[in-house]
């Protein structure tokens, strides 16, 4: 559990590892790169709140769209700074999402995720009758202001926002706030028991994951420039967050970044083979492989294969 | 010596069936009261009212003096009252360690973070119940019932109680386990502890408790020292029948 010296040699390792990156790869690699450390950042996410607690959230769209659509109304329609907007944003992400999600927290197992997806639909379709001068409607929007330019610059930022979650998250749950939202994910009742106040871990599980999804959101359409409602409020992509973390791990941190990146690759090798949606169908039946398997995740055979390495160097 | 716990005029009712009928009884400071009867009696659903996972229909519930029944249950584990469950109930992917961690945690989130965890407290505590070092980082999976019990008797002493309910700590123990156990509560007795003790294993219990009460169908049937209540007819006709 604690913290040990090869944990920050890892990171280290990865940290450097992924900014050399851009001298060996090409752009169009970098791109999807970029992809995968957004798709990251969602996972991890969906993981300090459903990976840890239990309360399976199908609402992180909800949350990225709140984000999202904040800061590109404040940037595009009010000539709102992004060094403001952005802050703003997560704000609004953290605040909406604990005004209707919150009640939410209270009723457990596929309850909670059913009245977490309602709220996803249910900002689709807002976003097309409330002020569609400003949110643009079904059409979305589009020349919302992009934070940098190029592959590298875009891979650069998105990079250093994913790890710098990643790592803050990790950190934050190795402390025993982790240990005791991991505890409500296995027995609730027991950490109530244990003279815990489980609403307000919960509560702070989900302010915490909404701050991530919310900047996660604000950061990703300023690098898209555009905001599709379609393709935001999708079940797919909700899909693709939640197999990236189960696939990779959860309660891990390390885990989800490692199925966004494999599944974001995955994606893109099938596109060729597969270009519709029978892609999905393909990371489904991956992913059922695996929870069979493995149901501890990828990040699971990485460290048997570590251990086994150890081992055979020892002997 | 003043009161610890207060229970009066107590009645829960699940829909026609009456678990707990207008019981009344209390517990002195550094007291050890035992509360027996046969299976169904209502002896669990009086610690679940206790700690507030039940809600009584009526009757009040006091610990030192203050009225907890409006109280959460990890308000009630602050103000000093703890139990431990019949159906032990682990952390299943957390080490004994982790699992006494978590009863040891400050119901604050910011000392959560900023503190580390008493990794010394946790050793001690896993020593006292009988816990051997190497078992620290065992898993729930990995342990036998009586260690299990252990657990669950470790975890309730790290919330620092004053007054403790016992759930039948000694179902599924050894004879040896049990008079481990026994050694404890009989040393935190000394040490002041109030106890309220619920066990089938009466020749375990007899040494353990002051006095005893016994409920029958939610209902007090005999109050006094361990042996005027076993002889007593209601309680002797009430156990026959039981068994
Ligand atoms: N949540 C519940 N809903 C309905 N009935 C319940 C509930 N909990 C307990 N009961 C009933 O209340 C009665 C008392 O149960 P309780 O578990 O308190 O008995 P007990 O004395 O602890 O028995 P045992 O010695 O078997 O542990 C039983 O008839 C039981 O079936
Ligand atoms: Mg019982």
């Amino acid at each position: 559990m604690g913290l040990r010296w090869f944990h920050f040699a890892l990171w280290g390792g990865l940290i450097v590892g992924m900014l050399l990156l851009p001298q060996v790869v090409s752009n169009g690699t970098l791109r999807t790169m970029i992809f995968a450390n957004y798709l990251a950042i969602f996972a991890i996410s969906w993981d300090v709140l459903s990976g840890r607690t239990g309360y399976v959230s199908f609402g992180h769209p909800f949350l990225i769209g709140i984000g999202a659509y904040t800061t590109a109304i404040l940037t595009k329609r009010f000539d709102v700074p992004v060094e403001i907007s952005i802050p703003v944003a997560v704000l609004f992400t953290m605040i909406a999402g604990l005004l209707v999600l919150l009640p939410a927290l209270r009723i457990r197992g596929s309850y909670f995720a059913l009245v977490t997806l309602a709220f996803m639909e249910l900002l689709y379709q807002l976003v097309q009758v409330i002020r569609p001068d400003l949110t643009g409607g079904t059409r979305g929007m589009s020349g919302i202001q992009t934070l940098t330019r190029g592959a590298a610059n875009g891979y650069y930022l998105s990079t250093t926002l994913m790890l710098t979650i990643a790592v803050s998250m990790w950190l934050l749950m190795k402390t025993r706030l982790g240990t005791a939202l991991s505890a409500i994910g296995m027995n609730e009742e027991s950490v109530r028991g244990s003279g815990l106040s489980t609403t307000r871990l919960k509560a702070f599980a989900f302010l915490t994951s909404a701050m991530i999804a919310g900047l996660g959101g604000a950061f990703y359409v300023h690098y898209l420039g555009s905001l599709a409602p379609r393709a935001l409020f999708d079940i797919n992509f909700l899909f693709t967050i939640i197999v990236a973390a189960l696939l990779g791990g959860t309660s891990t941190i390390i885990g989800p970044m490692i199925g966004a990146f494999f599944m974001t690759f995955l994606l893109e090798y099938l596109r060729p083979v597969l270009p519709g949606a029978e892609r999905y169908f393909v990371y489904g039946a991956i992913a059922l492989l695996l929870y069979m398997y493995q149901p501890k995740g990828l990040v699971e055979l990485v460290r048997r294969g570590f251990k086994s390495l150890n081992k055979g160097r020892t002997a | 010596m003043s009161t610890a716990l207060q229970v009066s005029n107590l009645v829960k009712r699940f829909g026609g069936l009456v678990a707990t009928n207008n019981l009344s009884f209390s517990l002195k400071e550094g007291e050890s009261l035992g509360l027996i009867g046969p299976n169904g009696a209502g002896k669990t659903t009086v610690f679940s009212q206790i700690m507030g996972e039940l809600r009584q229909n009526s009757g009040t519930i006091e610990l030192f003096g203050d009225e907890i029944s409006t109280l959460s249950t990890p308000q009630r584990i602050r103000a000093g009252v703890s139990r431990t469950y019949q159906i032990p109930r682990p952390f299943g992917e957390m080490s004994v360690a982790e699992n006494i961690r978590v009863g040891l945690m400050p119901d604050n989130i910011w000392q959560m973070i900023v503190s580390p965890p008493d990794t010394r407290r946790e050793r001690e505590l896993a020593l006292s119940v009988g816990f051997l070092k190497a078992d620290l980082g065992r898993m729930p999976t990995e342990l036998a019932m009586g260690d299990l019990r252990k657990l669950e008797m470790a975890r309730t002493m790290a919330t620092a109680p004053k007054v403790m309910l016992l759930d039948e700590v000694f179902a599924g123990l050894t004879t040896g386990e049990i008079a481990q156990i026994s050694d404890l509560i009989q040393s935190m007795r000394k040490d002041g502890m109030t106890f309220l003790i619920v066990s089938h294993d009466l020749p375990a219990l007899e040494p353990l408790i002051d006095r005893a009460i016994a409920i029958e169908r939610g209902t007090m049937i005999a109050e006094g020292t361990f042996s005027e209540v076993m002889n007593d007819k209601a309680v002797q006709a009430s156990y026959l029948g039981g068994v």
